[in-house]
């Protein structure tokens, strides 16, 4: 197996952290990984960066929408059954 | 003893609602309208996002009658929403979105990462080296910079972390489409979240 460079790596991250690499392909890019600790802190970002996302837009429905929403749809699903 | 009876399954609603059982309507509104109001702020704004949940909701009432369980409730709830949320979209006079390439990693003559391992692991601590309201405003900047084809596969995916193949079923793609997509936004959002905190890629 050749050796992977860093740039190949990265353009595998995705279905190496899913699993979907053949077995060959997977453990070169664990061996380049382990070797590289350019590759390992890059690939610690990566996979936090969906986590830090994730958190920060976790909007909450406020009461006042939840009560228009109630209300708008109170006032019209009823006609589309008779329309 | 009295035992409390199983909530009903989303799919049970789905068909006592598209039977006009409006109270079973009613409870998949209560069960979903967090999520998809979620959903809807991440993939648009805070702004549009109300209209959006109305919209939601109506076409899944509309829609109900032709639910016909291929897939999880769920997922066809959500790829409802997505639609809704991409109609918004060109609704709207969007501000042309500055793109997100810049923030991509970069590679030296030998593909080698160009930056340092201090440089490149910063961006796992943006959420300890940001102010939380900072960060939140700028998470919302960012995903809405993304190309709109890889937005709703990351925000399926890693933001209401839904599998790879529901996202697929939900966006009608392949799930190898899926992969690229999420992986090319969370290259780009990880050198912007890099960025933010002041380092480069």
């Amino acid at each position: 197996m050749n050796e992977i460079a860093c740039v190949s790596g990265v353009e595998l991250l995705i279905d190496y952290l899913e699993g979907v690499l053949p077995a060959d392909l997977h453990a070169a890019l664990d061996a380049h990984v382990a070797g590289c600790a350019r590759c390992a802190a890059f690939v610690a970002s990566y996979r936090e960066t969906p986590r830090i996302l994730r958190e920060a837009t976790a909007a909450t429905l406020p009461a006042e929408l939840e009560a228009s929403l109630k209300a708008f749809l109170r006032a019209r699903t009823p006609a589309f059954k008779s329309s | 003893m009295v035992v409390p009876a199983a909530e009903p399954s989303d799919e049970a609603l789905a068909a006592r609602a598209a039977a006009g059982d409006d109270a079973a309507f009613e409870a998949i509104v209560g069960r979903y309208q967090a999520r998809v109001y979620r959903l809807a702020c991440r993939l648009t704004s805070d702004t549009d996002a109300p209209d959006v949940l109305q919209e939601t909701f109506l076409l899944v009432y509309r829609h109900l009658p032709s639910f016909r369980g291929e897939s999880q409730f769920g997922t066809w709830l959500y790829r409802i929403a997505s639609n809704a949320a991409l109609m918004h979209r060109r609704a709207s006079a969007r501000r042309p979105a500055e793109s997100l390439d810049a923030f991509l990693p970069r590679f030296d003559a030998q593909g080698q990462h160009v930056a340092t391992p201090a440089e490149l692991q910063i961006a796992s601590r943006a959420d300890e080296l940001l102010d939380s309201r900072l960060l939140a405003e700028k998470a919302r900047d960012g995903i809405a910079r993304l190309p709109d084809l890889y937005r709703d596969a990351f925000v399926l995916r890693d933001l209401e972390e839904m599998s790879t193949a529901d996202v697929a079923h939900a966006l009608g793609l392949e799930p190898a489409t899926v992969r690229q997509r999420v992986h090319r936004a969370r290259l780009m959002l990880r050198g912007y979240l890099s960025e933010l905190v002041g380092v480069k890629r």
